[in-house]
């Protein structure tokens, strides 16, 4: 490490009232790997965004390679040299790597546009060997794993000039020999000065490749620390802080020792391992771990939708078979999904159709919908639900995230499900609305249904489960009771850490 | 409530957005309707005779019965573009069974169940083999008319009873049979998309497929069941075609998805999915049937009709944007 590449002063990021960062200071060294870590919401994805030109900040400064400059957009970066990879893919499948790696860059004849592909795969050949990778430039990128993908991105990143690369969550779905290639290319990178930042969940990662690592929280940077003076313990510590720790909220009830669910070696498609749990009568149980510890992956294949590979569901004490939602829905099933405008909602259709869709049922006179008493059972779920505001013909797409979250809850509430497994469900919402959704989970509890919260909010798993089970990489990590479950230790045994 | 409307419709620009709401809604279809028949009993003294009119209710009820088959499919977000064949392989069949048994219902229930199964087919491989619709439909109209033209030899099957006749040509009073049977066809499409949880079904899987199957709607089941209707459909438009000509033909119906897609699009269904009412298919389909009658009575050129159709759907979808 040399002089700094990058400095970044006193950084301020004010999004509608919420300080996003405050005052952040962050250097990166030339040629070095540096880790950025902290929980959701606490400004690294701002912080990149604003490096990226994405986002302008509101105050502050960035110095770049010595001289204070202004990053105006992302084409602005581009051109400075910095470039983002991040986890969704920016290739495109049908077309060749080297056509991919030139994308937009082409090399073309003087006088008539045509593209002169033996040089493009020359010197992508070129450009690739460079990271001793053996890819085939004229190999259609569709048909490589998604290390490769990764390499080839980074690869068309370098072409145009990048200095500053920004991996976010690089290694997300990667195998753990595609993972030791992938920091192979890297090391190999860092050798040839080029500087990273790394963003990612998994401590191991960062203690494995990174030189040094710094911890948003809040906004704030926590500090910055060489990895290898630095520990597992204090990392977390400055994550979560240290004075707040949830406060468990009070319960009416108690769980009582009636099994309702049971779940044994159940495994779906896209699961890793087989899990076996219980949840019962008045329970919350939280599932809990790192984005990508295989917690959706779980919900839907409890919910029947993605297909049951082995295992057993025992409902009250029954064997169940559930192969699709329709068959969990008829067990009372019922599952919020993760992504609430692509799964749980029709958009463009009135809340009356998306509060009584999967209850319609209850609205039948004979084989005939009555009107009538389909928009009552509309308006009485959701004025149970607090949805505001209460205009039942409204299409879904105009309420306000933690009403449409509260919608997709209603869906399911306005009949009676015995079992009602929510993932994430306070995403992206304001903190009323949360409030009012752990109120309604609670008093759904209370009345004897069992709840299955999956969340990667430690704070939240923390405050509102009775016990938590924590995931990574799709296998139980750790089952703890209520009186010892706490933010920390969650967070903890999430990346992998020991109690 | 009436006093926010005429604030809100005081402004020019809001006067605008009122007509656009109105123009979306099938009032405004219904509007258009009217002032066509408007000109054209203008145009023609003709037109407007009852006559006329239930004639034109009788050109259009084949077009109607396949477009509201149409509808339940590009309501749940699919095309079928294999309804002209199905009519056709339909009439064929309805005719060579007649033909062959001398019984005129076990011939029409044959060749309903034939545009079952079509239908049937058409849905099991888009839904179960993962292909679009426009895809699999369009090799089921090549397939569906190609079965008809080697079964028949490419020959019209005819000499067919007398008593056939009554469907497609026949009348009941001053009515046409062919419109009864499109009248109860409507009826029955109505109560099923709007007084059933089907038609809830139907429409939550055009919207977003994802979630209907998340909120634990059988989305499989539904979308062949679609298919399945636009296949009957299609029979029983074909059925029609062959009792009014008293004979089976291979060649009949050709180029009918295209008239059938266009009256439930003018009635406005969105071909994404989600958006379609059997109410606007009516109205559209009626639309263009005016639009040929009274083309027809002031003898305007049949090349220059099909300009003028096509600019006239142009313009009610463009009218109806939704931006």
């Amino acid at each position: 490490m040399d002089g700094n590449v990058l400095e970044m002063k006193k950084i301020n990021k004010n999004f509608g009232g919420i300080q996003a960062l405050d005052n952040v200071n962050f250097a990166l060294g030339e040629g070095e790997i540096h880790a950025l870590i902290g929980e959701n919401g606490a400004g690294k994805s701002t912080l990149v965004k604003i490096l990226t030109g994405v986002h302008q900040m509101d105050s502050g400064e960035i110095v770049l390679d010595g001289e204070s400059t202004i990053i105006q957009n992302p084409i602005d970066a581009r051109r400075k040299g910095i470039a983002a990879i991040y986890q969704e893919m920016s290739l495109i499948d049908s077309l060749s790597v080297a056509e991919n790696i030139f994308l937009g860059n082409e090399p073309t004849s003087k006088f008539v546009s045509w593209v002169d592909r033996k040089w493009m795969f020359r010197e992508a050949k070129k450009e690739l060997a460079a990271f001793n990778i053996e890819i085939d430039p004229r190999m259609k990128v569709s048909e490589l794993g998604l290390g490769k993908k990764k390499i080839v991105e980074i690869a068309k990143a370098l072409t145009i000039g990048a200095k500053l690369l920004l991996l976010d969550e690089p290694t997300t779905g990667m195998s753990s020999a595609e993972i030791d290639t992938f920091f192979e290319i890297i090391k190999e990178l860092r050798s040839k000065r080029i500087t990273m930042i790394y963003i990612s969940h998994h401590l191991e990662e960062v203690f494995k490749i990174c030189d040094r690592v710094s911890v948003l929280r809040d906004g704030r940077n926590e500090g910055t620390h060489q990895v290898a003076n630095v520990d597992l313990k204090t990392l977390v510590q400055s994550m979560i802080g240290k004075d707040l720790d949830g406060i468990a909220r009070q319960r009416t009830t108690v769980p009582t020792d009636e099994v309702i669910l049971s779940v044994k070696g159940f495994k779906a498609e896209n699961m890793n391992e087989p899990i076996s749990f219980e949840l019962r009568k008045n329970e919350i149980l939280g599932i809990t771990g790192i984005i990508g510890a295989g917690k959706s992956e779980l919900g839907l294949g409890l919910f029947g939708y993605s297909k049951k590979l082995s295992g057993e569901i025992h409902f009250m004490g029954q064997e169940i078979s559930v192969d699709s939602p329709n068959s969990a829905f008829r067990n009372s099933f019922a599952f919020v999904p993760e992504d609430r405008k692509s799964q749980g909602l029709f958009l463009s259709l009135p809340v009356e159709h998306n509060l009584t869709v999967s209850n319609i049922k209850k609205v039948l006179v004979g084989p005939f919908l009555s009107a009538r008493s389909r928009r009552k059972l509309a308006l009485d779920t959701a004025k149970r639900m607090k949805i505001v505001p209460l205009n039942m013909q409204m299409a879904a797409q105009n309420l306000s995230g933690g009403n449409q979250q509260k919608t997709v809850i209603g869906k399911w509430l306005s009949g009676s499900p015995g079992i009602l497994i929510l993932d994430e469900p306070t995403r992206g919402i304001d903190v009323g609305a949360k409030e009012e959704i752990f109120n309604l989970i609670q008093g759904l509890a209370d009345k004897g249904v069992g709840v299955l919260l999956l969340s990667s909010e430690f704070k939240e798993v923390s405050t509102v489960c009775d016990r938590a089970i924590v995931l990574i990489k799709g296998s139980v990590r750790a089952e703890l009771r209520r009186e010892d479950v706490s933010t920390e230790r969650l967070l903890t045994l999430a990346l992998g850490g020991e109690t | 409530m009436n006093k926010d409307l005429t604030a809100k419709t005081s402004s020019p620009n809001s006067l605008m957005k009122s007509i656009k709401k109105l123009l979306k809604s099938e009032i405004g279809l219904l509007i258009v309707l009217v002032a066509l028949i408007v000109v054209f009993s203008i145009l023609s003294p003709y037109f407007l005779g009852s006559r006329n009119l239930l004639n034109i209710t009788r050109q259009f009820s084949v077009t109607l019965i396949v477009a509201i088959g149409m509808t339940f499919v590009i309501l749940s977000g699919e095309i079928d573009l294999s309804v002209g064949s199905i009519a056709a392989l339909v009439g064929v069949a309805t005719a060579i069974v007649i033909n062959a048994t001398g019984i005129i219902l076990v011939g029409i229930l044959a060749g309903l169940g034939i545009g079952l199964l079509v239908g049937l087919i058409n849905g099991i491989i888009t839904v179960f083999g993962k292909i679009q619709s426009f895809i699999v439909t369009l090799a089921m109209l090549g397939i569906a008319r190609g079965v008809a033209l080697v079964w028949t030899g490419g020959r019209p099957v005819s000499r067919l009873p007398e008593g056939f006749g009554t469907l497609g040509a026949g009348y009941l009073g001053p009515i046409p049979v062919s419109t009864l049977v499109a009248a109860g066809v409507f009826v029955l499409a109505y109560m099923v998309l709007n007084k059933t949880k089907h038609g809830t079904y139907f429409q939550s899987i055009g919207a977003n497929r994802e979630a209907a199957k998340l909120s634990a709607i059988s989305v499989s089941k539904y979308r062949i069941m679609a298919f399945a209707a636009s296949g009957v459909m299609s029979g029983l438009g074909g059925v029609l075609i062959a009792s009014r000509l008293l004979s089976g033909q291979p060649t009949a119906a050709q180029g009918m998805e295209l008239n059938v897609i266009a009256a439930v699009i003018l009635g406005g269904a969105s071909l994404s999915g989600g958006v379609g009412t059997v109410v606007g298919t009516l109205l559209g389909t009626a639309v263009i049937g005016v639009i040929d009658n009274g083309m027809n009575l002031m003898g305007v050129s049949s090349f220059f009709q099909q300009i003028v159709k096509g600019v006239i759907i142009l313009l009610a979808v463009l009218a109806r944007r939704s931006d």
